[in-house]
C-alpha cells in the first residue's frame, strides 16, 4: 500500500524524517517495500532550456550548451551524455544550493572553458538515486519557471506491505494509528459532521438483506443535485500519490475514503436504480451482470450480487455494475457502505480474476461499526466537493454488535515466551498504546478489553506478539537454549540414507539433484507404459514440471545428455530421490527413494586419454563392477540380475536386479530410442534401484575372526566352454564340488579366438585352498583339485586346459 | 703378450672404465679387465710364458695393470654414485598419472549435511516427511484459516486425489509431534512446491530446513540464538541475528530473520545490497492452535519453528547468481563444490 506522508500528517503530526517512520514501521511489522521521494527543496533551481550542445574542445565526454533560463542565454559545461538541444532541463544557476546545502553552485572553468551554472540530474535534486543522465523535463515546460512550482512540494510516498492479519493498517488512518502508538503521539481522527436537508432516505429507497451472515451490516444514504465534475487538485495528488487514477469528483470521492478509512464504498447512480429498492442477494444461476470494466460476467449462486429490484447492479464487494455507473449526468446518488462475508467476496473475485481495492480489503476484513462514520465521511465530501445534498437518516441493515471481545493476559507468560524480562507496567502501557484497554493487573493477570477494529486480537498469544513487536524485537536477547539430549531422539534411517550417499561419492560418483517434477513426453520417451501409475498435476505451471517422476532414470539420461552438448565427454553421476507412484487404494499416493547411477565415457579415468569410444561391455563391466562395491559396502546378504524387457534398456543389455528376492530395480544400456533423443553416441550404463534395501538394515553386528595362521595353497584351472555357459554357473559348479577348505576362486584369464574353437571360451581361474587348523599337504589339495576338474568336465562337459 | 700390449689394454680399460655410463657398465668392464676370466688372466698367463730375466718387467706391469685398472673403476663408481638417480629411458615420469576418480555432493547435499552437522552439536535430530501431503498437515494443523491465500490452487499444487505437494516443510512439525511427546528438537529438511513461474529466483520446486524445539520455557530469545548460532557456523563467521515482526499462521508472535552479511560484516556490499543484512528465515514461536493440532497441551509447553530456504543459502554462501543453476547439473558447475 502507497502512503504520501502528507496525506498521513491528516491525523497525526510527525517531526521524524521519512526514513525513521520507515524503518519504525519495518521493525513494528509493516515492511517497506520502497520509498518514493517527491518534489524537492529545489530552491533557486529552474527550468532552463538547452538551445545549442556543441562537444569541448579539450575533453571528449563534455560538451558546453547553450542555455536559456528565461531572460538571458548563458554558457554551461556539462558532462551528462542525454544533453540535447531543445532538450529542457532542471537548471541550478549560480547562487543555487543543492544536495542540502553540501553543493553550492560557483562560477566555474572546465577544461579552460566557463561555466555559469549546472544542469542537474534526479539524483542532484534529491529524488531518486538516478544519476546517470540529466532530468528531463515535459517539453511545455517553460523556461525559468522555479522547478519547486513545477514538482510541488516536498512529500514522500512509503510503500508498505501489510500482512493479512492487519487489515486495520489497510488505510491511511489505521497506519498513522500504528505510528501514534509507536512515537507516542496523539491520533486524530475525523469525526464528520453533515447537515441533512430535504426528505427521509428510508422514504426512497428500501434495502433487503436475503441472509444476514452475508451480509452483516448494509448502509445506505442518499444525495440529491450532485454535480460531477473534476476533483480538486489536491485530491486528485494524494490519490495519484497513493496510485488511483482519477476519474470525477464522486468516484474519487469514494476512493479517497477507502484510502482514508480503509471502508470500501459504492455510489450507485440512483436513478439507474429500478424500483426504489436494493437486495443483498445471492445470484441466480445464469443470472448475468456487466461490470464497470464493460465485461459482461455470468454469475452463480455462490456470488452475493447488489440488485435492485430487477437484476443485479453489483458485485458485493468486487466492483460495481456498468448499468448504474456514475456518468457526467449523475444528479442522485445511493452511496453503499458495507460488510460482506470474506469468504463470498475472495470467491466471486477468484472465479473472475477480478482483485479490486474493494475485495481486498473485504476479503481480509472490514470493521462493521466503522461502516457508518465512513459513509458519513463520504457524504460530507459529497456535500463539500460535488455540491451535494444529504437526504435525511441513513437506512442501516444490521445484525447487532458483538460485545468487545476480552483476553486475560498472565505477564509472567509474556516473558517466559519472549525471554524477555519486561516489568509489569512497561506491558500494559504497550497495550494501551493501541488503544487496547488494559487495566491494572491483579496477581500477574491483566483484563484486556480489544477495540472494534482489531479482528486478529483473539487469544493471549496475539497480545504477546503485540508486546513483542512494539517493544521491539531487536530488545530480546539471544539466549542459547540448553541442549541436553532428548531421550529417545533417533533419526538412524536419516543417517544410513546419508551413508548410501556416502558411499557413492566415495566411489567416484558426482551426485546430481533434479527436479521431482517432469515432462509428460520425458516419461514418454522411456516407458509410456507406466502412464497409468503416474499422478499429474491437474493445474501444472509448465508443461515441463507437470507429472511427478516415476523414475530417476529419465533424467540422469537427460542429465548426461545436457553435458555432453556442452562438451563434457566422460561423466559419472548419481542421484539419490524420491519416485512417485499413483497407490493401491489404502495409500492413494507412493513414495519411493531411489538410487540412480548414470555414466557416460570412459570408464577408467586413465592420465592418457583414451580416444576411442567405449564398447558396450565395456560399460556394463563399469557399472556392475559399481554396483558390487555398492552392494558389498551396504552389506547386501543376496542380490541378483536377470536379462529382461526394460523399455528403455538395450535388449540384450538389460536386466532385472532384484534383491533377497523382490526385483526392485533395474542395470543395464540405454536403448539407442531415448540415448539418441539426447545424441548420446557411445553406450550409457544406467542402473536405478529402491533405496530403502540398501539403508534400512540393522546395523551390522561385528564378530571378531582370526587371522588365518596356516598358510594357503594355490592351483589354478583353465577350462574351454561353450561361450554361452556363464562365469556364474562354472563357479557355482566348482564351489559345490570342492570341500570346506576352498577359500577362493578368482577369474584371472578370459580369451576368445580360433586357438580355443569358434563359439568356445578359454577361462582361467586360481583356486586358493587354506585349513584353519592345519598346514595343507600336496597330496590333499591335489585330491581335491582333481575332484573340481572332473566335475567340471563330466557336468558342464567342459575341456580342461593342462599345462 | 708383449710389455708395451699390456699397457696399451691398460690405457683402454682405464679409459672405458671412465666412460662407463653407468654402475652396470662399470661392472660388465670389471668383469672384462679384472674378472675371473677377464684380460688380467691373459696378463697372468703371458708373466707365467715371460722368459726368468723378463719375469720382474712382467710382474711389476701386471700389477700396474691391475692397480690402475682398479683405480680406474673406483674413482668411475664414486664418480656413479654421487650424481643424482635418472630413471631408466623409456620410463617418462612426466606423463599425466591416473586417478580412481572424485565423487562430489550437490551443493544442495552440501548445505543440507553442513546444516545437519552443526544442528546436531546442539542437540537436533533429523525429522522427514512425505512430498504428498494431505490438507490437514499442511494447512489446517498449521491454523491456516480456510481462505488463507497460501490454499488458493493458484498457488499450491492439488491432486486428483485431493491431496497436494507440500508447499512447505512445515507438515513434518506436526507429524513429528503426533508421533514424539515433547519434548522434541528436530530439522526436517526436504522439497516443497508452489505454483511459481521459474525464473533466476523462483523455482516450482524447492529445499527447506524446518526447525522445531519444543520443551517447558523455550522463548524467542532461545531463537535468536541457536539461529544465530547455526548461521554463524555456516557462514564461517560471527554474524548478528535481527528480527522483524511478520505474520504466518502458524507461529505466534512471527518473525522474518535477517543476519548481518557476512561478505562485508555489516557495513553494505553487493551481497547485502548496501543494507548489512541478508533476509534468511521466516520463524516464531509455535502457535497455540498448533500444539492443539498435534495433541500436545500449548499451556504446558512453548516452542520456536524456523524455515530456512536452502537453495538461497547455496546462492548466498556460495555467490550463485541463478537458482537454475543448481538443477542444471553441469558437470562443471558440480566440479566446484
Amino acid at each position: 500500500m502507497k502512503v504520501p506522508l502528507s496525506w498521513l500528517n491528516d491525523y497525526i503530526t510527525l517531526a521524524a524524517p521519512a526514513a525513521d517512520i520507515a524503518r519504525r514501521l519495518t521493525f513494528s511489522g509493516m515492511e517497506l517495500e520502497g520509498l518514493t521521494t517527491l518534489g524537492a527543496s529545489a530552491d533557486g533551481i529552474i527550468v532552463a532550456e538547452v538551445r545549442a550542445v556543441e562537444k569541448h574542445p579539450q575533453a571528449d565526454k563534455l560538451s558546453v550548451c547553450r542555455v536559456f533560463d528565461g531572460q538571458n542565454e548563458v554558457q554551461v559545461v556539462c558532462g551528462a551524455p542525454n544533453v540535447a538541444a531543445g532538450g529542457k532541463y532542471p537548471f541550478a544557476p549560480i547562487g543555487a544550493v543543492l544536495l542540502g546545502g553540501e553543493l553550492k553552485i560557483k562560477k566555474a572553468k572546465l577544461r579552460g572553458v566557463e561555466s555559469f551554472g549546472m544542469l542537474c540530474s534526479a539524483a542532484e535534486l534529491g529524488l531518486s538515486d538516478d544519476h546517470s543522465g540529466l532530468m528531463t523535463l515535459d517539453p511545455s515546460a517553460v523556461p525559468g519557471v522555479p522547478m519547486a512550482e513545477l514538482l510541488g512540494p516536498p512529500d514522500s510516498v512509503l510503500e508498505l506491505e501489510i500482512t493479512p492479519n492487519r487489515p486495520d493498517c489497510l488505510s491511511m488512518i489505521g497506519v498513522a494509528r500504528e505510528l501514534s502508538a509507536l512515537y507516542g503521539t496523539p491520533l486524530r481522527k475525523p469525526d464528520p459532521e453533515v447537515t441533512e436537508t430535504g426528505g427521509d432516505a428510508a422514504a426512497e429507497i428500501t434495502v433487503e438483506v436475503e441472509q444476514r451472515s452475508d451480509c452483516p451490516r448494509y448502509t445506505a444514504r442518499i444525495l440529491h443535485q450532485v454535480r460531477v465534475g473534476p476533483s480538486p487538485a489536491w485530491m486528485k495528488d494524494r490519490l495519484e500519490k497513493a496510485g488511483i487514477r482519477s476519474i470525477n469528483n464522486v468516484v474519487d470521492i469514494t476512493n479517497y475514503v477507502l484510502l482514508e478509512t480503509g471502508h470500501p464504498l459504492h455510489a450507485f447512480d440512483a436513478c439507474r436504480l429500478q424500483g426504489g429498492k436494493i437486495q443483498v442477494r445471492r445470484a441466480q444461476p445464469g443470472e448475468r451482470l456487466t461490470t464497470l470494466d464493460g465485461i459482461e460476467r455470468e454469475l452463480d449462486p455462490n456470488m452475493l450480487v447488489i440488485a435492485d429490484a430487477e437484476k443485479p447492479v453489483a458485485l458485493a464487494g468486487v466492483m460495481g455494475g456498468a448499468g448504474s455507473e456514475i456518468q457526467d449526468d449523475t444528479t442522485d446518488i445511493l452511496l453503499e457502505s458495507a460488510t460482506f462475508d470474506p469468504a463470498l467476496v475472495r470467491y466471486a473475485s477468484r472465479s473472475f480474476q477480478l482483485f479490486t481495492d474493494s475485495s481486498y480489503r473485504f476479503e481480509r476484513g472490514v470493521n462493521a461499526e466503522t461502516v457508518e462514520w465512513a459513509s458519513r465521511r463520504a457524504a460530507q465530501l459529497l456535500i463539500e466537493l460535488a455540491g451535494a445534498s444529504l437526504a435525511r437518516g441513513v437506512v442501516d441493515i444490521r445484525t447487532p454488535p458483538a460485545p468487545l471481545r476480552r483476553i486475560t493476559l498472565r505477564l509472567d507468560r509474556v516473558r517466559t515466551l519472549l525471554g524477555l524480562q519486561l516489568p509489569d507496567k512497561q506491558i500494559i502501557a504497550i497495550l494501551r498504546s493501541i488503544e487496547l484497554t488494559a487495566g491494572e493487573p491483579d496477581n500477574g493477570v491483566g483484563d484486556v478489553v480489544i477495540p472494534d477494529f482489531r479482528f486478529d486480537l483473539e487469544r493471549e498469544v496475539d497480545l504477546i506478539e503485540e508486546v513483542a513487536r512494539l517493544h521491539g524485537l531487536e530488545h530480546i536477547p539471544p539466549a542459547p537454549s540448553a541442549t541436553p539430549p532428548i531421550p529417545g531422539a533417533d533419526d538412524t534411517p536419516v543417517k544410513q540414507v546419508a551413508a548410501l550417499r556416502d558411499a557413492c561419492v566415495d566411489f567416484g560418483l558426482q551426485e546430481i539433484v533434479t527436479y521431482s517434477l517432469v515432462a509428460e513426453s520425458l516419461l514418454n520417451g522411456f516407458d509410456p507404459d507406466d502412464a497409468p501409475r503416474r499422478i499429474a498435476l491437474p493445474r501444472p505451471v509448465t508443461v515441463d514440471q507437470a507429472i511427478l517422476r516415476t523414475a530417476l532414470t529419465p533424467q540422469i539420461v537427460e542429465t548426461l545428455g545436457r553435458n555432453r552438448a556442452r562438451q563434457v565427454q566422460q561423466a559419472a553421476v548419481f542421484e539419490l530421490g524420491k519416485v512417485y507412484h499413483l497407490g493401491a487404494s489404502e495409500a492413494p499416493h507412493q513414495e519411493t527413494r531411489r538410487l540412480a547411477i548414470g555414466l557416460m565415457g570412459r570408464p577408467a579415468h586413465r592420465g592418457v586419454w583414451q580416444r576411442k569410444p567405449p564398447t558396450r561391455e565395456e560399460m556394463f563391466d563399469w557399472i556392475k563392477g559399481l554396483w558390487e562395491r555398492l552392494a558389498g559396502r551396504q552389506r547386501l546378504p543376496e542380490w541378483s540380475l536377470a536379462p529382461d524387457r526394460i523399455p528403455f534398456l538395450e535388449t540384450g543389455y538389460g536386466f532385472r536386479l532384484s534383491i533377497e528376492g523382490r526385483a526392485c530395480g533395474w542395470i543395464g544400456l540405454i536403448a539407442p530410442g531415448p540415448r539418441k533423443e539426447w545424441r548420446l553416441h557411445d553406450p550409457i550404463a544406467v542402473l536405478e534401484v529402491d533405496a530403502a534395501p540398501l539403508c534400512h538394515r540393522p546395523p551390522p553386528r561385528i564378530t571378531y575372526q582370526p587371522i588365518p595362521a596356516y598358510p594357503s595353497v594355490g592351483r589354478d584351472v583353465a577350462v574351454i566352454a561353450d561361450a554361452a555357459l556363464t562365469h556364474e554357473t562354472l563357479v557355482a559348479t566348482m564351489q559345490k564340488s570342492g570341500p570346506p577348505e576352498l577359500e577362493n576362486i578368482q577369474l584371472f584369464d578370459i580369451f576368445m579366438g580360433e586357438a580355443v574353437g569358434t563359439g568356445k571360451r578359454s577361462l582361467a581361474y586360481a583356486l586358493t585352498y587354506r585349513s584353519a587348523n592345519r598346514t595343507l599337504t600336496d597330496d590333499e589339495v591335489n585330491g581335491y583339485h582333481e575332484t573340481i576338474k572332473t566335475t567340471l568336465k563330466k557336468e558342464l562337459n567342459v575341456e580342461i586346459r593342462e599345462g | 703378450m708383449q710389455l708395451s700390449e699390456i699397457s696399451t689394454l691398460m690405457e683402454k680399460a682405464v679409459g672405458e672404465a671412465g666412460a662407463a655410463p653407468d654402475a652396470a657398465g662399470l661392472e660388465s668392464v670389471r668383469i672384462q679387465y679384472l674378472g675371473r676370466n677377464g684380460m688380467v688372466q691373459a696378463i697372468m698367463q703371458a708373466l707365467k710364458d715371460a722368459p726368468p730375466e723378463q719375469r720382474k718387467d712382467y710382474g711389476q706391469a701386471a700389477n700396474q695393470f691391475k692397480q690402475a685398472v682398479q683405480a680406474a673403476i673406483d674413482a668411475r663408481r664414486a664418480e656413479l654414485d654421487n650424481q643424482p638417480a635418472a630413471p631408466a629411458a623409456g620410463f617418462d615420469y612426466t606423463l599425466p598419472g591416473s586417478w580412481p576418480g572424485s565423487g562430489r555432493k550437490h551443493p544442495i547435499t552440501h548445505i543440507i549435511d553442513r546444516s545437519i552437522e552443526i544442528f546436531r552439536g546442539i542437540g537436533f535430530v533429523v525429522a522427514e516427511g512425505p512430498d504428498i501431503e494431505d490438507e490437514f498437515h499442511n494447512f489446517d494443523a498449521l491454523n491456516t484459516p480456510k481462505i488463507h491465500p497460501s490454499r488458493d490452487p493458484q498457488d499450491t499444487f492439488y491432486l486428483a486425489s485431493g491431496h497436494l505437494l507440500r508447499t512447505h516443510t512445515s507438515p513434518v512439525q506436526i507429524r513429528y509431534m503426533e508421533q514424539h511427546p515433547p519434548p522434541v528438537r528436530v530439522i526436517a529438511p526436504g522439497r516443497a512446491y508452489r505454483r511459481d513461474t521459474t525464473d533466476a529466483t523462483h523455482s516450482a520446486s524447492f529445499h527447506q530446513i524446518e526447525g522445531l524445539y519444543v520443551d517447558r520455557k523455550v522463548s524467542l530469545a532461545n531463537l535468536k540464538a541457536d539461529v544465530g548460532y547455526y548461521l554463524s557456523r555456516l557462514m564461517e563467521r560471527e554474524v548478528e541475528i535481527r528480527m522483524r515482526p511478520h505474520f504466518f499462521p502458524f507461529t505466534e508472535p512471527s518473525v522474518e530473520l535477517d543476519f548481518s552479511c557476512h561478505v562485508c560484516g555489516g557495513k553494505g556490499c553487493r551481497v547485502c545490497k548496501n543494507s548489512g543484512w541478508i533476509e534468511i528465515a521466516g520463524a516464531g514461536m509455535v502457535d497455540p492452535n498448533v500444539f492443539k493440532a498435534a495433541g500436545y497441551d500449548p499451556e504446558a509447553v512453548t516452542g520456536y519453528a524456523f524455515g530456512l530456504g536452502v537453495e538461497r543459502l547455496a546462492m548466498i554462501l556460495y555467490g550463485i547468481p541463478d537458482i537454475r543453476l543448481l538443477y542444471e547439473n553441469d558437470q562443471r558447475f558440480l566440479n566446484q563444490f
